[in-house]
């Protein structure tokens, strides 16, 4: 060991390789040589997470150093692409691979932005959680030069993610994710939300403190998982059936005990819709004189407009009264002497059958325990307590529901984070110190201020920008193939929704063309950027055709993988060490990054460049010059592509937008503009300032964690539990597609409910079986997949040290089965499997574990690698090459979820041939 | 199980506290299972600082299950070394490359270290590890960054966590504090990101460590074996109490999973060459004593003794020659000599040496004195062997305290086996009777100790695995070994047939070559790890109780 020993520089860098940094680290290096990564303590007291970085960061030294690195700029020479045609890279020289790409985006041009279905002929994927704009420079100004490109290529991201949180959460709470206000709460329901493996080092510090200091978690999921192994109690719930699970928890609360006893009434009353008056015909009754729904004050005796000084505001019962309801496509329908009940009356009636058995015969769970449970949660809720922050009194509430990926996304969905607010906003939990916050935005405006997004918007609600679904706005020509606009309201349309959008249904249309609709076309020009869709999504093999229709694509490449074996042009980008980039840290980010400060920090060249690679700066400058955009490029750089804008009210940083500049001078700027920024100008820091200090901070107020000061401020309400503006939303997007003759969204159109009624889930993948042409019954498992701290998104499943700590943790070796299901089997552990799903088939070893039920299977992360050297070595099985991908399985937010119903047999030695006759 | 301790450890250092010794130190850890999460970036931490080669782990978090669906508890473990109080590799450490130093810290000295592994098979915990060859990450070569930070002086040597001791010492060059800041604290400790390791003095008793063994529930693992281990392993929390291991946790099948990271592997420090010292050198040892002993009651004339002790000296020279090739540097195994007080290793070398000048002299110059200091310097070897394998104490069926009448009995017998083959192979005259009789008295005694041996093997901590691979001679070795020697002894004893005895010699010997072999080869099942207590959660019976609220509020 040596710790900086003389000849040794300390390099200040951050890590960013998954969402829930960054964290930020120091290298040591010598003579240009990384030698090791440690933590940056320097930030030990600002840093939530005590200043540590996780397992990966280590990573990142091996990163650098894997000789399996592309090590030069590449074209390809078979014109031939197939996942069995060998490409023919060849090496070039920088020059001419930018000369490649530069007439090819000329040409582009020359043509036109968008082709003749209206889509862009340029397309750009990049991979999850918004990771890769931390890595990929100056590259958003090349794509805001550019003008129109598709970003709606999924690569796994957005519709395999939180999708229902993103778009609901968004809507509901400013919660593009969800969190519990951990350093308070202090009893958590968690439906297979896996923070250990998820939430990065401050979730992991926080969910730490929390347990020892007395907070209580319990985990109801198929499996064990790292979480649940940490938590309190593991409830092993029947896959896809959270939100039965979810429902009979309200049903105890509102039925099995006495809901004024147990709830938070004047939350209900004031903060959300509960009081709200709904006429007949399901929408809102308003007021004829100003168009506002209506509340019965029980203190007069009368109907007022919901913002009126409202002596008592009914939750129960049904009154009489005169009004109208605002249908979809501005149907008004007008009612006189109309019996009327509030919002919260309906939320009763429609929860009453949800019983506790009811739900136990649907979820596995016993009735008793999810009494309970939801007797538990009432009982941590400290209804009616306060909290001083920072000098303001605030409700203490600290109780947190949260809901991992696959009970997040695609079918139920919509249903389990409705329940999951709605069990918030029962006890005045949502926003409050203690309870369930968001951290983010990403599809409301100001994507800098989460708390700056609590604006007034209708009916005493947030402002919400849906996509328009009236006759005069609706887009009813996509303008990208996965047609976010047009399909999905609630998407939104800010620069993140093209990946929250549909996002496999450009891969999907590519097949299969549907009715009514463009002609669904390859983008001339595809630029792939820090992602792998042909490993990463479902039916990876399928896509891995698509990909090959391709007619020229750009990777940027590490090494070689299954996405970029199908490359017209390699660009072997630096890397995390030797590249240069300042991004934004602190305030509230991702999982559990809520910061009392916020800043800047820097990643830069570190070390001397292991292969002949450019930093994505020079690329994009270089892109932009070869497209003629140079002056564009340098307005948008200027107007804040790079995360900071250059001009300010007070400052002015602008670059000549003429001249090509280096990336130093690019982020020389940014680094003063943003501490200018920061400072209010006191303290100015060039690039070598922070390439010195590794990052710099000034306070961020924990009142803004809360979104509950600015609601009550403003007057404002949640938009819970009824859901009338979503509906007319869905409403109107039913006429529209009616309209245009299309009916293959009708399935999803059926999910916009006033409050979603509960299905079983698991037989829409029955369903989905039977109409390709199985039987259920002969795939009697569920497989599902989990996260692995050491390999998600972190682009590193080609790096043995990696390797060796997954390895250290149950399931990575294989697919994790319940030991006596497997014994029934005759498997035993070590054994080599066949896990076969209607569309094909993955092989892996048998991990046999008694933390995992007997009809579920689990594939930790993503794997079945066929062409990154080291991890095709592995023998690892993925999900994603078994999960179909169908619009029977995609919901009306567009996404759908990681599980297939699956059988499982031993390998036999006829099973390898078979195998690649399946991959062919 | 050993109950929950609310003493500060380190009985050592308290004591000179208490006596008011100036600045005692004990470094040692707390590791909170209720808040390690598995994440391995102490174990990754500890790979960048101390550059260890791939597949080595001196920090380890392993992923434990216990239970039966529906009721199952997971947890998070970290091990290494523990950093002993009273540490079972030191002594036996031929060298001196294992030392302990006045703070409590167990450190190597790579260029003192010979490689030969005692101190591996010694350790309770698996804290160490012998690299015998270059290892790279991606195969033939390593990167530019292995290169860099690739560590010579460690391939052939012992290997383990020195608790980053040059931090702690730079520490005093700094005026830090170890434990309390990072830069000179240990890299799992400074490193992990649920603050489960926490490093500190505990011998202060206003360090973190101290602070937290007072106020939280904790234990040592492996208490009984009385190495006073320095990792103390927190398992409450204010609002969950924790609970006794149940019996399904124990449960025998679970413990026979090699797959079961509880369960300790098959060691391979000591392989069939290491073996083979145990069976040559038990067997020529064995042969050099009994030729004496035999003699003397007429087996054979004087003189041939020293033929049959030269004998031996060929054998037990094979064997010594057989733990020559297995040393990881076999150029200093002249360093073995250095720790006669403490290790068995080293005794057996000065025996050894004292055997073969003995042997020399006496074969030059045969006396009776002679034979007999020859004689009892082989006694000695074979006490020697029976010991060094008793110390190796992170081997349970190694470390019972039956091996070394085990060991020393089938020496002794295999011996007398010899005497009645060495002669009638090299066709010197020899009485059989005595030889049959003390074979045959041998031959019993052998048998009813490997029977004590064995059946005590359960209460004495041997793993099934362990007990199986002893139980797959419980025929083979009573029948060959013993009951086929007592047999044709008594037999030859009885009908005056000498070839019946030469028979049952070579039963003898091979029935001891068995014994040893397994023991050594196929039994050296390692320890294991083992929680004395375990956090209370988990699904069905294993959760944590239920709670109907909890009012702690957070400052």
């Amino acid at each position: 060991m040596s710790d900086h020993p003389a000849g040794t520089r300390s390099v200040p860098q951050y890590c960013y390789q998954c969402v829930s940094g960054p964290d930020l680290m120091r290298v040591e290096v010598k003579d240009g040589v990384a030698l090791r990564v440690s933590s940056n303590y320097d930030i030990k007291g600002e840093h939530p997470g005590g200043g540590r970085v996780c397992v990966k960061a280590y990573g990142l030294v091996q990163k650098t150093y894997n000789p399996n690195r592309i090590r030069q700029p590449m074209k390809r020479t078979n014109p031939r692409k197939g996942r069995h045609e060998d490409p023919g890279f060849v090496p070039i020289s920088w020059d001419e691979a930018l000369g490649l790409v530069g007439a090819k985006l000329r040409e582009v041009r020359a043509k036109g932005l968008v082709d003749d279905s209206g889509f862009p002929r340029v397309a750009v994927s990049t991979g999850g959680g918004g990771t890769p704009v931390q890595y990929m420079g100056t590259f958003p100004a090349f794509m805001s030069a550019w003008g129109p490109m598709d970003q709606g290529y999924g690569a796994g991201q957005g519709i395999k993610c939180y999708h229902s949180e993103h778009l609901y959460g968004e809507l509901w709470h400013r919660a593009f994710i969800v969190s519990p206000d951990t350093p308070y709460v202090n009893y958590i329901i968690n439906c297979g939300n896996n923070v250990e493996a998820s939430g990065g080092v401050v979730g992991v510090w926080r969910e730490a403190d929390a347990r020892v200091r007395g907070a209580k978690r319990v985990q109801v999921e198929p499996h064990l998982s790292v979480t649940g192994a940490l938590s309190a109690e593991w409830v092993p719930i029947r896959p896809k059936t959270d939100a039965a699970f979810l429902f009979g928890l309200i049903h105890h609360i509102l039925h099995g005990r006495e809901w004024r006893a147990v709830c938070d009434v004047p939350y209900l009353k004031n903060r959300s819709n509960s009081p709200y008056l709904v006429g007949p015909n399901g929408w809102f009754l308003r007021d004829f004189a100003t168009g506002k729904p209506l509340v019965w004050d029980a203190a007069d005796g009368t109907a007022k407009p919901y913002d009126a000084a409202i002596g008592d505001a009914a939750l129960t019962g049904g009154y009489v009264v005169d009004g109208f309801e605002l249908g979809p496509d501005d149907e008004r329908i007008e009612h006189r002497r109309i019996r009327a009940e509030p919002a919260f009356e309906k939320l009763m009636a429609h929860t009453k059958g949800c019983t506790p058995e009811w739900a136990a015969s649907e979820c596995d769970v016993p009735a008793e325990t999810i009494r309970r449970i939801a007797n538990e949660y009432v009982g941590h809720a400290c209804v009616g307590q306060t909290i001083e922050i920072e000098g303001k009194t605030l409700p203490f509430r600290p109780v947190a529901v949260m809901l991992g990926k696959t009970v997040n996304n695609g079918w139920g969905g919509y249903h389990c984070c409705w329940a999951r607010t709605v069990l918030a906003v029962l006890v005045g939990a949502l926003e409050v110190p203690g309870g369930t916050l968001g951290t983010t935005v990403k599809l409301v405006r100001p994507a800098a201020s989460r708390t700056g997004s609590v604006q007034p918007g209708p009916d005493g609600f947030m402002t919400y920008q849906f996509n328009a679904t009236t006759k005069e706005a609706w887009s009813g020509s996509p303008h990208i193939r996965n047609a976010f606009k047009t399909l999905v309201p609630l998407a939104s349309n800010s620069p993140w929704s093209p990946a929250l959008g549909p996002a496999h249904l450009p891969w999907l249309f590519a097949k299969e063309q549907p009715d009514h609709w463009p002609r669904q076309t390859a983008p001339d020009v595809w630029f792939c950027y820090r992602t792998n869709p042909a490993i990463s999504l479902w039916d990876t093999l399928e896509v891995a055709n698509r990909i090959a229709e391709f007619p020229f694509t750009v990777c940027f490449a590490y090494t070689d993988d299954e996405t970029n074996h199908f490359a017209d042009v390699l660009l072997p980008e630096a890397t995390d060490l030797e590249s240069l980039q300042l991004v934004r840290i602190g305030s509230t980010k991702f999982f559990e990054q809520f910061w009392k400060h916020e800043g800047w920090a820097i990643r830069q060249p570190a070390v001397t460049p292991a292969v002949d690679c450019m930093d994505m700066t020079d690329i994009s400058t270089r892109l932009a010059q070869e497209a003629g955009l140079l002056e564009k490029y340098n307005d948008a750089i200027n107007r804040g592509a790079a995360g900071m804008g250059l001009r300010g009210k007070a400052f002015d940083y602008a670059l000549d937008p003429a001249v090509p500049h280096t990336r130093e001078a690019i982020w020389d700027a940014v680094c003063r503009a943003a501490s200018h920024d920061l400072s209010d100008g006191k303290d100015v820091r060039d690039l070598d300032d922070f390439k010195r200090e590794g990052y710099m901070l000034a306070p961020f107020p924990q009142l803004d964690w809360y979104l509950y000061p600015g609601m009550v401020e403003q007057n404002l309400r949640f938009e819970l539990p009824y859901q009338e503006r979503l509906v007319r939303h869905g409403r109107e997007l039913a006429h529209r597609l009616h309209e245009a003759g299309i009916s293959w969204w009708d399935t999803q159109l059926r999910e916009y409910e006033f409050m979603p009624t509960y299905e079983r889930f698991p037989d829409v993948w029955n369903e989905h079986l039977r109409a390709a042409g199985g039987k259920p019954e002969d795939y009697p498992f569920w497989a599902l997949t989990a996260r692995s701290m050491q390999y998600s998104w972190g682009a590193n499943v080609g790096l043995p040290m990696i390797r060796e700590m997954a390895e250290n943790v149950a399931g990575h070796k294989g697919v994790v089965m319940n030991r006596s299901a497997a014994k029934r089997l005759g498997i035993a552990d070590g054994d080599e499997i066949v896990l076969e799903s209607i569309i094909a088939a993955t092989r892996g070893r048998a991990v046999l574990r008694e933390g995992i039920r007997p009809d579920t299977l689990v594939m930790i992360g993503q794997f079945d690698h066929w062409k990154t050297p080291y991890a095709k070595d592995l023998g690892v099985p993925s999900l994603n090459t078994i999960a179909p991908m169908s619009l029977a399985l995609t919901d009306a937010t567009g996404s759908g979820s990681d599980i297939v119903k699956v059988r499982v047999r031993k390998a036999t030695a006829a099973d390898a041939k078979a195998m690649r006759k399946v991959s062919a | 199980m050993n109950a929950p301790d609310r003493q500060a450890p380190g009985g050592q250092a308290l004591a000179q506290a208490a006596t008011g010794a100036a600045k005692a130190v004990r470094w040692g850890m707390t590791v909170d299972v209720n808040r390690c999460v598995g994440c391995q970036t102490c174990t990754i931490s500890c790979k960048h600082t101390n550059d260890t080669p791939p597949g080595v782990q001196w920090r380890k978090v392993i992923d434990v299950e216990t239970g039966t669906f529906p009721d199952v508890e997971r947890l998070f473990l970290v091990t290494g070394c523990q950093h002993c109080a009273e540490p079972s590799c030191v002594p036996v450490c031929p060298t001196g490359a294992t030392r302990q130093r006045a703070d409590g810290l167990v450190t190597m000295s790579y260029d003192e270290c010979i490689g030969c592994g005692y101190c591996a098979v010694a350790c309770p915990y698996q804290a160490r590890t012998i690299v015998h060859d270059e290892r790279w990450y991606y195969g033939a070569a390593p990167t530019t960054q292995e290169r860099a930070v690739h560590h010579d002086e460690r391939i052939g040597v012992a290997q383990k966590c020195t608790f980053c001791v040059e931090k702690i010492d730079l520490a005093q060059a700094t005026g830090h504090r170890p434990g309390e800041d990072l830069e000179v604290t240990p890299a799992c400790a400074a490193s992990c990101i649920s603050q489960a390791i926490v490093f500190g003095d505990f011998a202060d008793p206003a360090s973190r460590v101290s602070k937290l063994v007072a106020e939280r529930e904790s234990f040592q693992m492996h208490a009984q074996l009385g190495n006073d281990p320095q990792i103390r392993y927190l398992y409450s929390t204010p609002a969950v109490p924790g609970r006794e291991p149940a019996a399904a946790d124990l449960d025998e099948e679970r413990l026979a999973d090699p797959a079961n990271p509880l369960v300790g592997p098959l060691q391979t420090f000591w392989d069939w060459r290491a073996a083979m010292n145990w069976c040559f050198g038990g067997l020529g040892s064995g042969l050099a004593l009994m030729a004496a002993v035999l003699s003397s009651l007429g087996s054979t004339g004087a003189a041939i003794v020293p033929t049959l002790q030269a004998v031996a000296g060929v054998l037990m020279a094979i064997g010594l020659f057989f733990v020559f090739l297995k040393i990881g540097r076999k150029l200093r195994f002249w360093r073995a000599a250095r720790r006669v007080q403490t290790s068995w290793m080293t005794r057996e070398l000065y025996v050894a040496i004292a055997f073969y000048v003995a042997l020399g002299v006496n074969l030059v110059a045969p006396s009776r004195p002679g034979t007999w200091i020859v004689a009892i310097a082989a006694g000695a070897f074979l006490y020697c062997q029976a010991r060094i394998l008793q110390a190796a104490k992170g081997i349970p069926a190694w470390r019972t305290p039956h091996v070394p009448a085990l060991i020393t009995g089938t020496g002794l017998l295999e011996g007398v086996g010899a005497v009645a083959v060495v002669p009638a192979v090299l066709e010197l005259s020899w009485n059989a009777a005595p030889v049959a009789l003390v074979g045959c008295v041998l031959a019993l005694v052998n048998a009813w100790l490997f029977h004590r041996y064995r059946r005590a093997l359960e209460n004495e901590g041997v793993g099934p695995l362990a007990r199986r691979a002893i139980d797959a001679m419980a025929l083979s070795l009573p029948v060959v070994g013993h009951a086929v020697p007592a047999v044709l002894f008594g037999a030859a004893l009885a009908l005056g047939m000498p070839g019946l005895a030469t028979i049952a010699g070579l039963a003898a010997i091979a029935g001891g070559a068995l014994l040893k072999f397994t023991l050594v080869v196929r039994a050296g099942y390692q320890q294991g790890f083992a929680l004395a207590k375990l956090p209370q959660r988990g699904s069905g019976a294993r959760a944590a109780p239920a709670r109907s609220g909890f009012a702690k509020r957070p400052a």
